[in-house]
């Protein structure tokens, strides 16, 4: 299975290659985005001086850290990417994947595999090294444990938000724009300490969609911050749960969706 | 300017066709807003006045900037792109009608339906939930209104020179993507620009981008006045005019260049 699957991917990267021009223009914009958004960001926090008590190393650690994971993210699983999913569907080449004897999932992870993304992993974790330089945390052996759990369970989180979306358009057959909200707006939400946000808009992401577990509590964690908000201490330890919580999820719908597929006949 | 006119109606028509498209783009639009307004409210924290806006010209300018997305179209543009990839830019050629005008009447209208269809629907929000800062007088809404179709003409011309990329280049969608980032984040889109250091506005300030949004939020926030208010929307004209002229001569070699596969 997992043989297939390198396989189907080492032809994706191939074909990529074969534009390297493309490719390596495409990995600079990409990396440009986001080193231009968080030069931006530091100018204005230079000028503010802070984001509620969060200096600009601090508010570099959430944002590289989900720049990192969402970047990983969107690579692994470019072909559940609701629009490039969608297309799928609307062209009937879900059809055709259907009908290969192979796992389908196996096939939709293999299905593509989007290289330039490159750009915003190795950008997230250069912002990421460089907030940790700025403020020194105090590493300990359960903090760096931690941290790999934290980027997974990310990684998992915004994927399962993928499958969702993907799923979706099984009926809608072409992308919820709404889902965007939860998947790119939810990682430009996270890039802030989220105690700044209205209340309805904290307690949704709290209570219905719990992102406020997936960044913002483990960097209190890492951090050494304070939480304002008053919840019990292990909130910071719930992103893993969260994360697989929502693949699972995720997975269950995705189950339910395939099983009441039915094709465009396009 | 009949078919300029049809063209731009026509234009209109389609837009109102993708109604759930619009109300998909609302929601985003407005979702970002809020969050833009949480972190500059955040920013302020006890502040009143920084760098010459207050925190609701702060919120303000997030609204108006999510408001004209889908009016310039800030983001993505590959209509003309995919044209010529489709090789229906062939017909679009032979049609005795400049083709910059062409394109210009259809993105005329598209602009006109999703400033109606989004920006409105923003603003009103806006409105309703924030404190917000409208222009004083008439005299004020007037000079808006004429810089804000200015800066539709810049990122037109802008869109359309990007997307004439294409005439030369197999694959110019990397070309395209990187020129809409440049937009975006030298536009002031992000950040109002003041916030800037100086230098880097200054710098800002020598593209035509900050034109797209920063010069006509400022004017509408009533913060540019007197002798730099003529001196900014002067400027922009020349921008506006410049790039015209600019797309029309690539366009000429453009067309000597371009090589349509069959389709």
């Amino acid at each position: 299975m997992f043989q297939i699957y390198l396989r189907m991917i080492g032809i994706q990267i191939r074909s990529q290659m074969q534009y390297r021009a493309g490719f390596i223009m495409e990995a600079i914009a990409t990396a440009t985005v986001t080193a231009m958004s968080f030069v931006t960001l530091a100018f204005v926090i230079e000028r503010f001086g802070n984001i509620a008590g969060w200096s600009l190393g601090e508010i570099g650690f959430l944002y590289g850290l989900i720049e990192f994971s969402f970047g990983i993210m969107d690579m692994l699983f470019s072909g559940f990417d609701p629009q490039n999913f969608g297309r799928q569907v609307r062209l009937g080449r879900l059809d055709q994947m259907l009908l290969r004897p192979v796992n389908i999932i196996i096939q939709i992870f293999g299905s593509e595999f989007i290289m330039r993304r490159v750009g915003r992993i190795i950008q997230g974790l250069v912002i990421l090294l460089v907030a940790i330089q700025m403020i020194d945390i105090q590493w300990t052996a359960l903090k760096l444990l931690y941290l790999p759990f934290v980027i997974t369970s990310q990684v998992l989180f915004f994927g399962g938000l993928f499958i969702i979306g993907a799923t979706m358009t099984f009926w809608t057959f072409e992308s919820v724009e709404v889902v965007n909200i939860f998947t790119y707006g939810g990682s430009e939400m996270m890039s802030y300490p989220m105690n700044i946000y209205p209340d309805f808009l904290r307690k949704f992401f709290t209570y219905i969609i719990p992102a406020i577990f997936i960044n913002y509590y483990p960097a209190l964690f890492f951090l050494d911050k304070p939480d304002p908000l008053g919840l019990p201490k292990y909130a910071s330890f719930l992103s893993i749960f969260i994360g697989v919580g929502v693949l699972g999820l995720s997975y269950l719908y995705w189950s339910f969706g395939i099983k009441h597929y039915q094709s465009t006949g396009t | 300017m009949n078919i300029f006119f049809q063209i731009c109606v026509k234009s209109i028509q389609k837009q109102l066709a993708y109604q759930k498209a619009a109300i998909a783009g609302l929601f985003t639009n407005l979702f970002f807003g809020l969050l833009r307004a949480a972190v500059l409210t955040a920013l302020y924290g006890s502040r009143n006045i920084v760098t010459g806006l207050s925190l609701d010209n702060a919120i303000t300018y997030t609204g108006i900037a999510q408001a004209i997305i889908g009016f310039l179209s800030l983001f993505s543009w590959y209509e003309l792109m995919q044209s010529v990839y489709s090789g229906a830019v062939a017909t679009d050629l032979v049609k005795p009608f400049n083709y910059y005008r062409f394109w210009m009447a259809q993105d005329l209208g598209r602009a006109l339906a999703q400033l109606v269809l989004r920006g409105l629907p923003i603003m009103v929000f806006y409105a309703l939930f924030f404190d917000i800062t409208l222009p004083t007088s008439g005299q004020q809404w007037l000079i808006f209104t004429f810089t804000l179709a200015l800066a539709w003409s810049i990122s037109f011309s802008w869109r359309f020179l990007l997307n004439l990329s294409s005439f030369w280049i197999p694959n110019a969608v990397g070309i395209l993507r990187f020129g809409f980032l440049l937009s975006w984040f030298l536009s002031g889109f992000l950040m109002p620009l003041r916030y800037f250091p100086e230098w880097f506005t200054k710098l800002c300030y020598l593209t035509p981008f900050p034109h797209m949004v920063n010069t006509s939020v400022e004017i509408f926030l009533g913060v540019v006045d007197g002798a730099n208010l003529i001196k900014v929307v002067v400027m922009q004209l020349i921008w506006a005019i410049g790039l015209i002229l600019i797309s029309q001569l690539v366009l000429k070699s453009g067309i000597r260049r371009l090589v349509i596969l069959g389709g």
